[in-house]
């Protein structure tokens, strides 16, 4: 059994916002196309907390959506426990698509507002053939809502009773109904006050320890990610510009990228650190610039970076992709 | 003159509902000095929008403003009429709204709104004003001004627009500027940069900021002191770095210890538990009291009291009882 549980090669996804063929033919235009991930290669390991970190914009949530189907890769591979992904047949996706599962960032979208939370919760086990008999359907709810810090009685409830933390609780609870092994978290507190942030951080926390989890956990959010990540791979434009161990990324970011992201964090703490201020903003990716496509807002950027897209090189620091990181 | 900008003494904002009277802002006050930057900070529903909103009279009805009083320079501004109060609008309080794209008109491009702005409150002529519009775009750090300000806003990007979006609120040099979460929109890289031209321009110009946010790293980065609103009230007002390192009401501390950040390595969250009361079902007393962990039998019949404590003012019983826990 390999280390990996998810490994991803090469992957790529183009979106096509081209104008309709007739209008193209009148404007003479070209097709238009959107290159939102770019060759990312990734592996997670078992039981870790994997970060995606990266601006808006960057292809962090097109990421997710591939891993967990939402969306078809254009190329690349997606390998979960060793078994690539595009190559099942349906029936056999259907077992493997009960070991991963995904929370989303918006809990007053993510619910149907129709639906009791009992049902919520039992939709997976349904769906997956693990709740035959009714009550022992109903017993895990009631369990999944107790572990989730909700009370049992919760279950006859609907979701705009609930708020917005409660409502992330209940996404959560849904999630752990089929007893997955993997999460992809897509921002799930970026819609939360910070008082409640820390409650579904830290329950978040305690669910991995429990049940050996193992999350993708994306945020744009840079002190969340230190405190839940293991490992962080940082994304700009669709690509991967550095990924390494937490601690060592915080400690000695490689990629001005990864520099300019950290001087940027607000110094809550009123330390009076010098910080080097972020300059630019991300450019547009349908016109992408030539080269390392962090170049116009690079301090190091020269002639090669300009013209040369720098490959990923590994090392046991991590991998960067930069010409100029050290 | 003195030196007090705006005063803010025990506003009320109720909102009449089928269910009764809502009160988003219960008695509010504040002093604001000139060019200074008060933060006011609180979760979603704690009334800090409606307070930068009510200031300026911008309450949608059927809510309004049921007590206590407003001074903008000395002279009272709560209880005027429609016409004088939008005069006052963009003259001598300039706005700034969370998102650039909503506040700006997309079918003018960029030069006719701050022309039309700058001409509806200064006595200028379209070419003086135009000129007074690249100026204030130059500013606020907008390359090659001269060219985009013929530029339509979608040709914008979203930190640009958000810095179009302070040069209008400049426009005709306003005393004080209400930013509504300017930065919650954008990304932190950019975040930086709006706040750092939102911090040069009112040096330059001595204007006074209230800067509403939800993100304590913004109000460390950007503000002279804050206020910090739960559930309506405030709890605590003072210098942001003694609210931020010396928190003395149980909510600031908690709140600071919730939030993760860059140099601490503890494994777990210090959680606050439960979650604001909503606004239909406050608790009798003090509105922290069902999360406080220092709570009181006077803090569930009684609403503390604000009290002077050092630099500080601060709403709580622990505090009247001088210390008695």
């Amino acid at each position: 059994m390999s280390d990996n549980l998810l490994e991803i090669k090469d992957l790529s996804r183009i979106f096509d916002i081209s104008k309709p063929w007739l209008n193209r033919l009148i404007e003479r235009e070209d097709r238009r196309l959107l290159r939102a991930v770019n060759d990312v290669s990734l592996n997670i390991k078992r039981g870790e907390t994997f970060a995606l970190v990266g601006e808006s914009g960057s292809g962090k949530s097109t990421i997710a959506k591939m891993i967990v189907g939402l969306l078809a890769a254009s190329s690349g591979e997606i390998r979960f426990d060793g078994v690539n992904l595009a190559e099942q047949s349906p029936t056999a996706m259907r077992n493997i698509r009960r070991r991963y599962q995904m929370i989303f960032q918006d809990p007053f979208a993510s619910l149907n507002p129709r639906w009791r939370v009992r049902d919520i919760i039992a939709e997976p086990l349904r769906k997956f053939g693990m709740g035959d008999m009714e009550g022992n359907s109903q017993k895990r709810v009631d369990e999944l809502l107790e572990l989730v810090g909700l009370s049992a009685k919760d279950g006859s409830k609907f979701p705009h009773e609930f708020s917005g933390g409660q409502r992330q609780r209940i996404a959560i609870a849904r999630v752990l109904s089929s007893k997955p092994e993997f999460i992809v978290c897509d921002e799930p507190t970026s819609a939360l006050d910070v008082s409640v942030q820390a409650q579904i951080l830290n329950l978040m926390r305690d669910l991995q320890d429990d049940f050996g989890l193992t999350y993708l956990f994306i945020s744009h959010d840079l002190s969340v990610v230190r405190h839940m990540a293991n490992r962080i791979g940082v994304l700009y434009l669709g690509r991967l510009v550095e990924v390494s161990d937490s601690k060592e990324m915080f400690r000695n970011p490689r990629h001005p990228y990864t520099q300019m992201l950290l001087e940027a964090v607000p110094d809550l703490h009123m330390t009076g650190r010098t910080r080097v201020k972020a300059a630019g903003e991300i450019p547009n990716p349908i016109t992408p610039p030539s080269g390392c496509t962090f170049h116009p807002r690079c301090p190091l950027a020269d002639a090669h970076c300009k013209a040369n897209i720098p490959p990923v090189v590994e090392s046991n620091l991590g991998a960067v992709a930069c010409f100029k990181a050290t | 003159m003195s030196d007090v900008l705006l005063s803010v003494r025990d506003m009320v904002v109720d909102f009449p509902t089928r269910h009764g009277l809502l009160r988003a802002v219960d008695h509010v006050s504040f002093d604001l000095s000139r060019g200074e930057v008060l933060g006011l900070v609180g979760e979603s529903g704690a009334g800090k929008s409606i307070t930068g909103a009510a200031i300026i009279g911008l309450i949608e009805p059927p809510g309004h403003i049921s007590g206590g009083t407003v001074h903008l320079d000395g002279s009272r501004i709560d209880n005027l009429g429609m016409e004088e109060m939008r005069r006052i609008r963009g003259k001598r309080v300039g706005m700034v709204f969370q998102d650039p794209l909503t506040s700006l008109n997309p079918l003018y491009t960029i030069a006719k709104q701050l022309i039309q702005t700058i001409r509806t409150h200064l006595d200028l002529t379209e070419k003086q004003a135009r000129a007074r519009a690249i100026g204030l775009l130059e500013e606020v750090g907008i390359p090659a001004a001269d060219k985009r300000i013929d530029d339509y806003p979608h040709q914008f990007s979203g930190g640009m627009r958000q810095r179009v979006v302070i040069a209008l609120a400049l426009c005709a040099g306003p005393e004080l500027i209400i930013a509504d979460e300017p930065t919650t929109a954008l990304d932190v890289s950019v975040q930086s940069q709006i706040i750092d031209v939102l911090k040069r321009m009112c040096a330059e110009h001595g204007t006074a900021v209230i800067l509403i946010t939800h993100d304590m790293g913004v109000i460390a980065e950007a503000a002279d002191r804050v206020a910090v609103l739960y559930s309506g009230r405030i709890a605590e007002i003072g210098p942001v770095r003694e609210v931020i390192k010396q928190a003395k009401h149980p909510y600031t501390k908690g709140l600071m210890r919730s939030i993760p950040t860059l140099t601490q390595t503890n494994d777990r969250l210090t959680q606050i538990p439960g979650t604001m009361p909503r606004i239909t079902d406050r608790p009798e007393g003090c509105a922290f009291a069902p999360r406080c962990g220092h709570v009181m039998d006077i803090c569930r019949s009684q609403q503390p009291a604000t009290r002077s404590v050092g630099n500080c003012e601060v709403a709580c019983h622990l505090e009247t009882e001088g210390g008695a826990s």
